[in-house]
């Protein structure tokens, strides 16, 4: 019997429609921990194989934006792209590669514009406090990116080539090969746009219309994915990501900054899986490298992991996982040098007390230098209250904490770190109710409401000559998050569409003093409203998508005296996956990009391009 | 604190004051931003929403983003400086250019966008302009290659030469034919022949030069150091330094202002660990200093508007968002508090 048959069997894996990609597991594959195990009563968001090819040559912070509940502030095409995860700062959101936290230990985020959707096979988004589940730094949200080989395929492999509008060229080459014992897949990406667009330059007396300059982008990586199966009980993988990005920093209007930066990330996770006959053992290890050198400033972090976990059916009702994690971190930053360590422990228990119920509760403790967290918990439940033979209406509600320790740069710049800062807290409830149809058209409708709030979140303020940080905000989120989807085949017509629509209010109850003019606002380049949708149609093997996305007002400054204006977007892209030329099978693509040439800024003074073009063709071997 | 200085001469000519040259006034009609008070607000870094607001003292009208309003697009740009010559205002942005609008409208004349790094200031002769820039920062952060450039045409246009100068130029001063330099980095006032385009002169001073001021017809640069700051005078007939004066006066800032009976006011900062702002108030006449006549912390810009006798203190309120412009009486009341831009940080006392 092969290794995943008998996961599936201990665990008793439900396929549910909403969930796929994260748990239905064909019979031989890779094992990756499932995501949504022990996370009741809270919400996750994975994207199709389709979605991400339709991604394909654009950034993790592209995806997010144009088809999640995530706004991402972007500095301009190519450009810094931070996630702003239900009304929460670009350092609430943990993202996980593989299962390591990769944001930047001296800045505590990640910039989205240099995580290439190329260089990953799946994506997931957690909403909410996963502090307990997680760690530090997951109090919007998570994102999991995952990489996966595959057993008993032989040789595969494909050349894709895209080519797009101000100089778009973006080359992927990926060749794997596997026995029923062994798997390894080699995939090699280079992305390179000159991004020259022509833009209104309101910098400029007149606002003519100016080529963008100093923006050229350029990135390439390699990724490695290896797995063995030792033998019928245990596995071995690794996965080795290395991204170099090379970017000239696009300057704001009315200036003329010839800034460079350049990110080089190397991730290495290594994994040991044991399948005993009702539990999983897993050792982990891993490694992060990211060296930055923005114009001649150099800041270089490491990140050293080393975890074990057990994940154990206790009964048919009762599931345990229990694990440990440590962490070292070492920054050479340009004005500093700094250690930190990290000794996670966690406990995650679910229970299913009758069929229709689910209950998890989720347990973590955390220190770091001289500092310990004791209690980061979280408690879920989702139950199925109504079902019949084509609906089912589940009830989903949590209550968590999260915790996002203060920052190498907070804690250690010089001039104006401040090792005294402590962590920011979180605490959060929230209510979803899910409703699923299914016969002769499938419906799926979500909505959640939630609230939260985060103590203690730090700022930085001038003193003086320089800047230091605080622990002084105090915000209060709360907003509700719908999302639908419908999907019909007929014939040979295939028809889907997915729409959601994000209310999101983030506001300082506390701040500089009593007279801080952001109490009772809504916090800056936080959107109260995000809308998108998308519909798909496909006949026969041909298919057309055209894709929108709204975000609403943001003010400027915390105080709001500037607002900038919504705006929305659309995309629109054919498919054909069937072309052949002898024995090669071509699949093509073209899609268009900002449809209607709106001019818009997601900040203020950044310019983005408006329409363009892309067009791709794939070699499968 | 009393505090004796003994030669007063130039403490007398304070009292005479500027405002004189201003009131002289012209025959044309003044426009609408040629009276009351210009608010200048810095913007925060990466933002480039440097703005102008302009204030009524009398009514207590005050409107926001009047370059914007004007011109239908953003001011987009770090404001350094306002510099009044004429009809024409010329608003220096470090972000790397000059916009020229009309004083009376705001309304756009030109501008001067490009070859720029770091303008700081800007000084006009005859049909010249003079832009005191600290040029582009090295891989250290240093500023080795500061310039004034040189513009022909008053409505801005290409740069036409740059002259180089000691680091971090600052406030520039016009005398005849020649434009003094403060050279904040080195205490270097470089003298530059503006017919020849070339320095003339080089003089050192105490402490880093900040600003000019002219008074009863002599130029008095001041300029702060460590523990003190320095007036310095000079003769204008042979350009050489003439008297210095020093105060004792820690954490000063470049930023100061003048009444009409000759008080001084100082802003400080103590910076790190306590960050404790002041207003410094010294009066000649009585032979008075308070260093810390008011306390707070935030201030960032400071003019006195000698029509109205008050005192305008902005506070840039950490950059997160608007800033503040607290007005106080001569004796150190608070007369009103009003909300203005980002980092508000100068004026233009009409």
């Amino acid at each position: 019997m092969s290794v995943l048959l008998w996961i599936g069997m201990i665990f008793g894996f439900q396929p549910q429609s909403q969930n796929q990609d994260t748990v239905l597991l064909a019979p031989v594959e890779v094992y990756a921990p499932a995501l949504d195990r022990f996370t009741q009563g809270q919400k996750i968001q994975s994207f199709s194989k389709t979605e991400l090819n339709n991604y394909q040559g654009r950034s993790l912070g592209d995806l997010l934006q144009e088809t999640s509940p995530i706004f991402i502030r972007q500095y301009g095409a190519g450009m810094l792209a931070s996630p702003s995860f239900r009304g929460t700062s670009a350092g609430h959101t943990a993202i996980f590669w593989n299962g390591l936290p990769i944001n930047s230990p001296s800045l505590g985020q990640s910039d989205l514009s240099i995580l290439p959707i190329a260089g990953v096979d799946q994506v997931a988004i957690h909403f909410g406090n996963g502090g307990a589940l997680f760690g530090n730094e997951a109090i919007g949200g998570s994102i999991h990116l995952n990489t996966k080989a595959s057993f008993a395929k032989g040789f595969h492999g494909n050349f894709t080539q895209q080519i797009g509008s101000f100089g778009q060229f973006n080359s992927t080459l990926k060749a794997g090969f596997s026995t029923e014992k062994f798997s390894t897949e080699t995939r090699i990406y280079r992305e390179s746009a000159e991004n020259d667009f022509t833009y209104k330059d309101l910098g400029q007396a007149g606002t003519p219309e100016v080529k963008a300059e100093n923006s050229a982008f350029q990135q390439s990586g390699i990724v490695q994915d290896l797995a063995w199966n030792l033998n019928p009980t245990s596995q071995l993988k690794a996965s080795l990501w290395y991204n170099e990005a090379d970017r000239e920093i696009q300057p704001v209007m009315g200036s003329n900054t010839n800034d460079t930066q350049k990110d080089e990330s190397i991730r290495l996770a290594v994994d040991y899986f044991h399948f005993g006959k009702k539990s999983i053992l897993n050792l982990k290890t891993g490694l992060i490298r990211d060296n930055q050198v923005f114009n001649q400033s150099i800041n270089s972090t490491s990140q050293y992991f080393l975890s074990g976990d057990w994940d154990a059916a206790l009964s048919s009702k009762w599931n345990l996982k229990t694990g440990i994690r440590l962490n070292f971190i070492q920054g050479e930053l340009s004005t500093y040098q700094a250690t930190d360590q990290r000794i996670e422990t966690y406990q995650s228990l679910r229970f299913e007390p009758v069929e229709k119920v689910r209950l998890s509760l989720n347990l973590r403790q955390l220190a770091y230098l001289d500092q310990f967290e004791p209690f980061i918990p979280s408690l879920g439940v989702d139950w199925d209250f109504w079902k019949n033979t084509s609906n089912q209406l589940s009830l989903k509600a949590s209550l968590a904490k999260g915790i996002k320790v203060p920052t190498l740069n907070d804690r250690f710049w010089e001039p104006g770190g401040n090792p005294d800062l402590l962590p920011e807290r979180s605490k959060s409830g929230e209510i979803g109710l899910n409703w699923i149809k299914t016969g002769e058209f499938n419906l799926e409708n979500s909505l959640t409401y939630y609230r939260m709030n985060v103590d203690n979140w730090i700022i930085w303020l001038p003193k003086g000559s320089f800047w230091s940080p605080e622990n002084i905000r105090e915000v209060q989120n709360q907003g509700l998050e719908y999302q639908g989807q419908v999907s019909k085949a007929a014939a040979a017509w295939n028809i889907s569409a997915n729409w959601s629509y994000t209310w999101s209010r983030a506001i300082s109850t506390k701040g500089i003093g009593e007279n801080d003019p952001s109490i009772g606002r809504q916090l800056p380049y936080t959107p109260e409203h995000q809308a998108n949708g998308r519909i798909t149609i496909g006949k026969n093997d041909f298919s057309a998508f055209l894709g929108t996305f709204f975000v609403g007002q943001r003010r400027v400054t915390t105080d709001g005296q500037r607002v900038m204006p919504t705006y929305q977007l659309f995309n629109l892209g054919f498919s054909y996956p069937k072309l052949n030329w002898g024995s090669l099978n071509l699949p093509i693509s073209f899609q268009i990009n900002n449809l209607f040439n709106t001019d818009y800024q997601v900040l203020y003074l950044r310019a983005m391009p408006g329409r363009s073009y892309h067009f791709t063709i794939s070699i499968q071997l | 604190m009393k505090f004796k200085l003994n030669q007063l001469s130039w403490a007398l000519g304070l009292s005479l004051l500027l405002f004189s040259c201003n009131d002289a006034g012209s025959e044309r009609p003044l426009g609408e931003y040629e009276t009351g008070i210009l608010i200048m607000n810095e913007g925060a870094f990466g933002s480039n929403d440097g703005e102008v607001y302009h204030l009524d003292p009398i009514s207590g009208t005050l409107k926001p983003n009047i370059f914007e309003a004007a011109n239908n697009r953003p001011f987009a740009g770090l404001l350094e400086d306002m510099v009044l010559e004429e009809d024409r205002l010329f608003l220096v942005a470090n972000t790397g250019k000059i916009e020229i609008v009309n004083a009376g409208d705001f309304k756009s004349l030109g501008a001067v966008s490009s070859d720029l790094d770091q303008p700081r200031s800007l000084a006009v002769v005859g049909s010249k302009l003079f832009i005191s820039d600290y040029g582009p920062y090295d891989d250290n952060y240093n500023t080795p290659d500061s310039y004034v450039a040189v513009v022909d045409g008053l409505n801005g246009g290409p740069i036409k030469k740059k002259i180089e100068v000691s680091n971090k130029p600052e406030d520039l001063f016009v005398s005849g034919k020649y434009v003094f330099v403060a050279g904040s980095e080195e205490g270097k006032v470089e003298i530059i022949d503006a017919e020849k385009e070339t320095i003339f002169k080089t003089l050192e001073v105490s402490g880093s030069p900040k600003q000019f001021f002219e008074v009863a017809g002599t130029l008095w640069l001041y300029s702060t150091g460590d523990g003190e700051v320095y007036f310095q005078s000079f003769r204008l007939d042979n350009l050489t330094k003439a008297n210095l004066f020093t105060l004792p006066l820690s954490n000063a800032t470049g930023r100061i202002t003048f009444d009409k009976e000759g008080t001084i006011y100082i802003l400080t900062s103590s910076g790190w660990p306590d960050y404790k702002d002041a207003v410094s108030k010294v009066s000649i006449v009585n032979s008075t200093f308070e260093p810390e006549w008011i306390k707070g912390s935030g201030f960032y810009g400071i003019a006195f508007d000698a029509k109205q006798d008050l005192l305008y203190v902005s506070n840039a309120k950490g950059f997160q968002g608007n800033g503040t412009v607290t007005v106080y009486r001569k004796n150190g009341q608070v007369e009103s508090e009003i909300t203005v831009g980002r980092g508000p940080s100068g004026f233009l006392v009409y």
